[in-house]
């Protein structure tokens, strides 16, 4: 190996010009990959602690009876922090009334993640605090007192002790959605609770035990306490503890994985194709040095050593771009970012390197390898052909590095494969269409004007590079259609699925009589409600007269089998009827009933109930209600969107079969913070309804949501920046051979308009081309994504269609003509000697 | 090519000869090792070519051969002086920029060293390319219409430069041309047509006419 020629042979070739293009498309390559690594790391890392206030903790070890002490010993070694709360049901009592409440009682360091929001008058906007009430005091969510008829500093009892209401509870991190609450929070000390001997052997209690800290450390401690966890405890993160919020983080990971693996394709296309250009450049160098004596092993090590110091430099000095870049990005975004990022962990900046070397290993090897084979007597013979660059060699290891690096990135198989053999598909099919394209744009070509005339000639002589553009072209654009598709998917779904005016209150529990007098309250103090839902407690007790407990006995061995844990049959829930299926809801099997049926009594379920218990349409089910018998027979199964945050009921009977069993009422209604004060006087007035609020939880749920879709269009961005410069060196690419064509073309007298317009049709041309082929892949390939990855609802997207051929055209005419202005701006003398 | 059968002495000048297309360039390339024969053997000083792979006809090229292009050939990213260092920097001679230093003045670049191929006339880089063929000590050099590609006083005075140089350092000279005033100033000349030696005496009457 001859080292110091190497780097003699590199420092000239540098110093002549002959690297910066390669050494450039290298440098912003790494520097992209390591920008978008890093940033969705911090962007993730952020997102994660803000959707860790849900559970007010990083892991939460949720468990009946208290856990083994060895396990907290074992997060006090791995410096977790820590916290517990102790659940239970119990009587509260003001001076003259009485309520059922969920009594939580919870630890100094309580919440862990999130913050508080306590107040002096309920219903009102309060003060931050990130601990719970001192011993002697409980904090009691707004709903309790009017109901009990109290404001903050009354005493209540709990048990056998009396404590100051010192706060009204507006918010609690770790409250969680839905209606699984069964009563209003009281918020105590854990140190009160023995006062109190509420808590007794048997009582149903549910401990939490809340730890956070470095994600190494978290990760190992679940690890490790898991297999230790008895039976009826679990331990959980953000993504299995928050139901709404976990899907969402869980598409919004998928999507930021999906940038990134697309911003390394694109990387490494820029790189393959300025590594070509490197190559061909070389052949002639290699010929001669050949001439001189340097043997096919020495032209190998010669080369190997120059890609190495070269890619040595250009991941070092990407990396160190990257980083800086990134730093600037957030600064800049800083204000609008609502998060605090934390700063950047090691891991992107390692994945950055090795990135880049696998770029290099994988699309710039190959072309730098060919050229050992090149024939020496190439320096007398100058008609022979350039050594053909693509072998096996190099599309082997063009496709290893590319799968490897998708599924390094996104860990899941299925999206690599997917949008692997996609790009493959598309590349055979699109490859014949360009073709074609290119056959069909000469003859109508030979119509045209002299401009016309020449640039698809041009493109038509050169037609197996052209195609290949195109394809390049089309790829680098069909990415970007797809990233860009996906993302507003994926925004439109999550917007739709909270609208700006969602009911965010529940008032249940409504007694017939009162249902009237509280519309017309809402109704006095501008609020709209919502329609109004009878509620019956019922439940199932005979389905085709076999006994329903029975039943779920016999599907209960099959359904632990295939780990379903999905509702049961026999369960009391709360049934409702109505005349039309309620928004949202769909019908999947059966048919809904018409709006004046009045028949026998017809009952839908939802999708999950009936699958879970093997019911379908056409069973005949028996209810037990309030001790009467009701028989019915099932007519339809919903699904349902459980996100939505509206009524949803399992159950629903058709109208009038409920109407001898008496019920009360539910409705919902939508009320701004600042008006949240009146839910005062409506509990005051009628104290047995009961009010849930889920504005908080809409709220946090919004901001998440938002936060998301921010992370998503930066990352979107970055790619976009990526897409340019893959469409810079694919152009620059084709330049020399473009430069030579035109300078003779000048030299044969050719205006500098007819240069210029032949020019700008023919990157236009290309980037029609390239814009249909990239609407054909794209539309695709986002079919497979949204359906498969997502989990999105597929809908066409007729916008593409104009988009892609458009964006192409302008894209590429823009960047490709100022490209290769200076064919025009330079003599034509200068850019043959150049060339030559 | 068909039934050649040629033999080139030690320190020889040997010219050869013929119309385009006949197959000169290509006897060049297959005695210079740059090409192999579909069958035959060559053999240069004792060693044969064409049991060779590239591998050692390239440790062989860079030993013995040295070579002139009508094209120059020289690499466009380095300037006059690394040109001309090339041979010797591949074998690691430590004394690289020194001979090439001494050759540039042998040929009356000293002035152009650091000047870039494309910054030079014609003439100027094939006697850069001349220079880079004596810095490989070569034992035989081949040069290939080494004044195609210039005007005729310049291609002239190339011509003098080469026939000098070559009795200085005693190396045995090939050269392909189509000027017959040229071949005449050589040894030998070899006519070639259709891929085929023509009989030697026929070339007698030109010789004298150049002569």
């Amino acid at each position: 190996m001859n080292f110091p020629l190497a780097i003699k042979l590199l420092w000239r070739d540098w110093r002549s010009g002959e690297l910066t293009l390669l050494l450039a498309s290298l440098v912003i390559a790494v520097s992209t990959v390591t920008t978008i690594t890093l940033f969705v790391d911090r962007l993730q890392q952020a997102l994660y602690q803000e959707s860790a206030t849900f559970l007010a903790a990083d892991r939460v070890i949720a468990s009946n009876d208290p856990i083994d002490s060895a396990i907290l010993q074992k997060a006090s070694q791995l410096h977790l922090d820590q916290a517990e709360t102790l659940n239970f049901l119990s009587m509260v009592f003001s001076a003259d009334r009485a309520q059922f409440a969920s009594v939580k009682a919870v630890t100094a360091d309580y919440p862990l993640r999130g913050e508080l929001i306590i107040s002096e008058e309920a219903f009102k906007f309060g003060e931050i605090v990130r601990h719970g009430p001192r011993q002697g005091e409980v904090w009691l969510e707004s709903r309790l007192l009017p109901s009990l008829d109290i404001k903050a500093g009354d005493v209540i009892d709990i048990g056998v002790a009396t404590f100051v209401v010192s706060k009204a509870l507006i918010k609690e991190p770790d409250k969680g959605g839905g209606f699984s609450n069964t009563g209003p929070r009281v918020l105590m000390n854990m140190a009160d609770v023995p006062l109190t001997e509420v808590v007794q052997p048997g009582s149903r209690l549910s401990y939490r035990y809340l730890f956070a800290g470095e994600t190494n450390a978290l990760n190992e401690f679940e690890a490790w306490a898991k297999p230790k966890l008895l039976e009826g405890s679990r331990i959980f993160g953000v993504k299995e503890g928050a139901t709404g919020i976990g899907n969402a983080l869980d598409r919004a990971e998928r999507f930021l994985l999906l940038g990134g693996l697309l911003g390394v394709i694109l990387a490494g296309v820029a790189i393959a194709l300025s590594a070509q250009r490197y190559a061909l450049r070389h052949y002639d160098h290699v010929a001669i040095l050949k001439t001189l004596g340097a043997t096919p092993n020495g032209i190998d090590s010669l080369f190997l050593v120059i890609f190495i110091v070269m890619g040595i430099f250009a991941t070092f000095a990407g990396s160190a771009i990257g980083y800086v870049t990134q730093m600037g990005i957030v600064s800049l975004l800083q204000p609008f970012i609502p998060i605090e990022l934390p700063a950047p962990g090691t891991r992107p900046i390692w994945l950055g390197l090795v990135t880049g070397f696998v770029c290099l290993l994988s699309f710039a090897l190959p072309p730098l390898l060919k050229l050992r084979s090149t024939e020496p007597v190439r320096v007398i013979r100058r008609d022979l052909e350039d050594a053909n660059v693509s072998s096996r060699l190099s599309y082997g290891l063009g496709i290893l590095g590319t799968v490897g690096l998708m599924r390094w990135y996104s860990g899941d198989w299925t999206l690599t494969l997917l949008l692997f053999s996609g790009g493959v598909v598309a590349v055979l099919v699109l490859s014949v269409i360009a073709y074609g394209l290119l056959k069909s744009g000469r003859v109508l070509g030979m119509q045209a004007g002299s401009i016309w005339r020449l640039a698809l000639a041009g493109l038509q002589r050169r037609g197996q590079e052209n195609t290949m553009q195109i394809l390049v072209f089309g790829l680098a654009i069909m990415l970007l259609l797809i990233l860009f598709l996906v993302r507003t998917a994926l925004i439109d779904e999550w917007q739709s699925q909270i609208p700006v005016d969602a009911p965010n209150h529940f008032a249940m529990n409504i007694s017939p009589e009162d249902v009237e007098p509280i519309r017309n309250l809402l109704n006095d103090n501008g609020v709209e409600s919502q329609p109004i839902y009878p509620m019956i407690l019922g439940r199932i007790t005979r389905v085709n007269d076999e006994l329903a407990k029975a039943r779920d006995k016999r599907t209960s061995e099959s359904r632990a089998n295939d780990g379903n844990r999905g509702p049961r049959s026999g369960s009391t829930r709360n049934l409702t009827y109505a005349a039309t299926l309620p928004d949202d809801n769909r019908v999947v099997a059966g048919t809904w009933w018409p709006e004046d049926y009045q028949g026998k009594a017809l009952v839908s379920l939802e999708k999950d109930l009936a699958e879970s218990n093997a019911l379908k349409v056409g069973d005949e089910l028996v209810f037990t209600i309030q001790g009467r018998e009701l028989e019915t027979t099932v007519s339809s199964i919903r699904s349902v969107s459980w996100d939505n945050m509206q009524p949803n009921f399992y159950i629903i009977l058709s109208p009038g079969a409920l109407k001898d069993f008496p019920s009360t009422f539910m409705t919902s209604f939508f009320l701004e913070r600042e008006n949240k004060v009146f839910l005062n006087t409506l509990l005051r007035n009628y104290p047995t309804m009961t009010v849930i609020e889920v504005d908080a939880i809409i709220e946090q749920i919004k901001t998440i949501i938002s936060q998301v879709t921010l992370a998503i269009e930066l990352v979107l961005g970055l790619i976009m920046i990526s897409g340019a410069l893959v469409l810079l060196a694919s152009i620059q690419a084709s330049m020399d051979e473009r430069f030579k064509q035109h300078a003779i073309l000048r030299t044969l007298g050719a205006g500098r308009r007819l240069v210029m317009g032949s020019l700008i049709v023919e990157f236009c041309v290309l980037g029609l081309f390239a814009g249909i082929l990239a609407s054909i892949g794209a539309e695709i390939t986002v079919y497979a994504l949204e359906v498969e990855v997502f989990e999105l609802d597929y809908t066409a997207n007729p916008v593409l269609w104009l988009l892609g051929p458009v964006v192409g055209t302008v894209l590429i005419g823009i960047i490709g003509t100022a490209a290769t202005y200076k064919v025009v701006k330079t003599p034509p003398t200068i850019v043959l000697r150049e060339v030559a | 090519m068909r039934g050649i059968d040629l033999e080139i002495k030690k320190s020889e000048t040997v010219a050869i000869v013929g119309a385009s297309g006949s197959g000169k360039t290509t006897l060049l390339s297959l005695i210079a090792g740059l090409d192999v024969p579909s069958s035959g053997e060559i053999y240069l000083a004792d060693r044969e070519l064409t049991a060779m792979d590239e591998e050692q006809r390239a440790k062989v090229r860079g030993e013995m051969v040295g070579f002139v292009f009508q094209t120059f050939q020289l690499l466009a990213s380095l300037t006059a002086i690394e040109n001309v260092m090339l041979p010797a920097e591949l074998k690691n001679d430590p004394d690289a920029e020194k001979k090439a230093m001494e050759l540039l003045r042998r040929v009356g670049l000293e002035h152009r060293t650091k000047h870039y191929p494309r910054q030079l006339s014609g003439g100027e880089q094939q006697r850069v390319a001349i220079a880079r063929a004596f810095a490989s000590s070569a034992d035989i050099l081949f040069a290939d219409e080494p004044t195609g590609n210039l005007d005729t006083k310049t291609g002239a005075r190339i011509i003098d430069l080469l026939f000098d140089l070559n009795r200085e350092f005693g190396t045995t000279l090939v050269l392909v041309t189509h000027d017959e005033r040229i071949a005449a100033r050589c040894d030998r000349s070899i006519q070639i047509s259709s891929g085929m030696i023509e009989p030697e005496n026929s070339l007698e009457p030109s010789s004298s006419v150049a002569g």
